[in-house]
């Protein structure tokens, strides 16, 4: 994680981005460069597995993101309760695994100051921190 | 190009079998050539997935030809994952059509009931996107995402979904080949046990083993692969824009109403690769057979049911028939050759064109054939 943004790459033919970041574009056989995307998108779906593979915790919670600008992928958290498709979440970025966590009230408002561009820095610092220690200390998140 | 004829077919039960996979294998062929009263074919077409994880055995095409005593008979393997059946058609198909040869012998199979699940799932997860299995994907779990995203989307209801089960369930009970052969409920399949949230176990196809095979051949016979097309999408489901139905099945679809110079109007039955019960609403809209929106009702209404406007999976399905990876494709076939010639028994419908959609990996890499008995 660069920030609040995400390390993808871009097709220089197509626009495209993808996350994490790929060497040849999956529609054409050109490379591609480096890129950043927001860590913020709607879930497109999600599923929860009941007997996951080998090395992973029972139940698995997976969510597919789509971040802004058009990236999708593959996400772990805690718990899908209250999701719906269409929900707004974050993305963190912990050892190169993808979390999605649902985004309160501070994230919604971060996200707002980030968009609205002025102070935003500020309030996203403070923000960011609050979002990270909740996201590690919480068994049962808000929804 | 020369026309391609389905000489003869042959399959075995499907199920938990004690023979080895290369005994499967002979058994379905040598239906087949029996069938076909062929006893040496020119070419041999071998389709498995992975008899290597599953079996510990290689070199597939020599192997089956010397155990089938065709050791002079030159022999290929050919692979798409789980279509890796319709893809050792799809190579047979070409050869005699480029005139390279007059008669191929087909079979496909895999034998997997004799592992414990998860190495099973483990082997067949194998064709995910390394990324996305890094992350737990299994088959399932990515068929839950689509399942999840094709009811906010589409509108599919969980009964539809359901319905789907009930129906195969009820076709396999008349199949003696089929690896369930009862009826089940709607409601057992409502309440069975969740795997990958929507999907419940009653959604997911079963872990078969089983082999199915034909003969083609240059000849005129009874019924002749009209079309024969294939379609592809990325690995990474991450990459699609697209969740709620499948280009590859759409591509496929296409090429093949292309090359048999007609449309879905004139197919009366329909073998698709139901491996989730939801993936038959999805394949009856991308292959056109049903208008987009409407899969789900006509399978409420009983459309899809023996009997109904449009049979499908008169044969159980990937559901109820059974799931032998790369021997389902052929097996489709053997099932639209028996209903085109009037020797499917107890399930027979009134039918000559038919139609079979085959997914590889989670729908990278599918095939759509159309048979068709001339009158």
């Amino acid at each position: 994680m660069i920030g609040d943004r995400l390390v993808a790459s871009r097709c220089p033919r197509c626009q495209r981005m993808v996350v994490p970041p790929a060497r040849i574009c999956p529609d054409h056989a050109v490379r591609m460069e480096p890129g950043t995307v927001p860590a913020v998108g709607e879930v497109v779906s999600f599923t929860t597995l009941h007997s996951p593979p080998e090395g992973f915790r029972s139940p698995l919670h997976i969510a597919l993101v789509e971040l802004e600008g058009g990236a999708r992928l593959f996400c772990h958290g805690d718990e899908t309760r209250g999701f719906k498709i269409g929900t707004t979440v974050s993305v963190e970025e912990v050892d190169s695994v993808f979390y999605f966590s649902h985004m309160g009230f501070a994230d919604r408002a971060r996200l707002f100051w980030r968009r609205a561009g002025a102070r935003g820095e500020k309030v996203a610092s403070i923000t960011k921190s609050l979002v990270k220690g909740a996201w590690k200390g919480r068994s049962s998140g808000e929804s | 190009m020369n026309d391609v004829w389905i000489a003869g077919v042959g399959m075995t039960r499907f199920g938990k079998r004690e023979e080895s996979l290369p005994d499967l294998m002979a058994e379905a062929a040598l239906a087949a050539m029996a069938d076909a009263r062929v006893d040496t074919p020119d070419t041999l077409v071998v389709a498995a997935m992975n008899p290597e994880e599953f079996t510990g055995e290689g070199n597939y095409g020599s192997l089956i030809a010397t155990h089938l005593g065709l050791s002079r008979v030159p022999a290929i393997r050919v692979e798409t994952a789980t279509s890796s059946g319709l893809a050792a058609i799809y190579a047979g198909f070409a050869a005699i059509a480029a005139g390279l040869h007059r008669s191929v012998l087909v079979v496909g199979g895999e034998k997997m009931s004799h592992l414990p699940t998860p190495r099973v799932s483990e082997i067949i997860g194998r064709s995910i996107d390394a990324h996305e299995r890094s992350y737990g994907s299994t088959m399932p779990a990515l068929a839950g995402l689509i399942t999840r995203a094709a009811m906010h989307r589409r509108g599919f209801t969980l009964k539809e979904i359901s319905q789907v089960a009930v129906k195969n369930h009820a076709h396999g009970a008349r199949n003696a080949y089929a690896h369930f052969q009862e009826p089940i409920t709607l409601e057992a399949v409502m309440e069975s046990r969740m795997v990958a949230d929507p999907l419940r176990l009653f959604h997911c196809c079963p872990i078969s083993d089983g082999a199915a095979a034909l003969l083609l051949t240059a000849e005129r016979g009874a019924v002749r692969i009209a079309g024969l097309g294939q379609g592809t999408d990325t690995m990474a489901v991450r990459y699609r824009t697209e969740l709620t139905s499948f280009r590859a099945t759409q591509v496929a679809a296409d090429a093949a109403y292309r090359m048999a110079g007609f449309g879905p109007e004139r197919v009366e039955v329909a073998e698709l690769h139901d491996a989730f019960t939801s993936f038959e609403l999805i394949a009856l809209e991308d292959t056109g057979l049903v208008p987009s929106g409407k899969a789900g009702r006509a399978t409420l209404d009983g459309e899809t049911m023996i009997g109904g406007r449009l049979p499908v999976n008169p044969s159980g399905g990937l559901k109820a028939r059974g799931h032998p990876l790369a021997g389902t494709g052929i097996a489709q076939l053997v099932e639209l050759v028996w209903q085109l010639t009037g020797r499917a028994g107890g399930r027979q419908v009134e039918a000559h064109v038919g139609l079979a959609q085959s997914i590889g990996g989670l729908a990278t890499n599918n095939w759509v054939a159309i048979l068709e008995a001339p009158r």
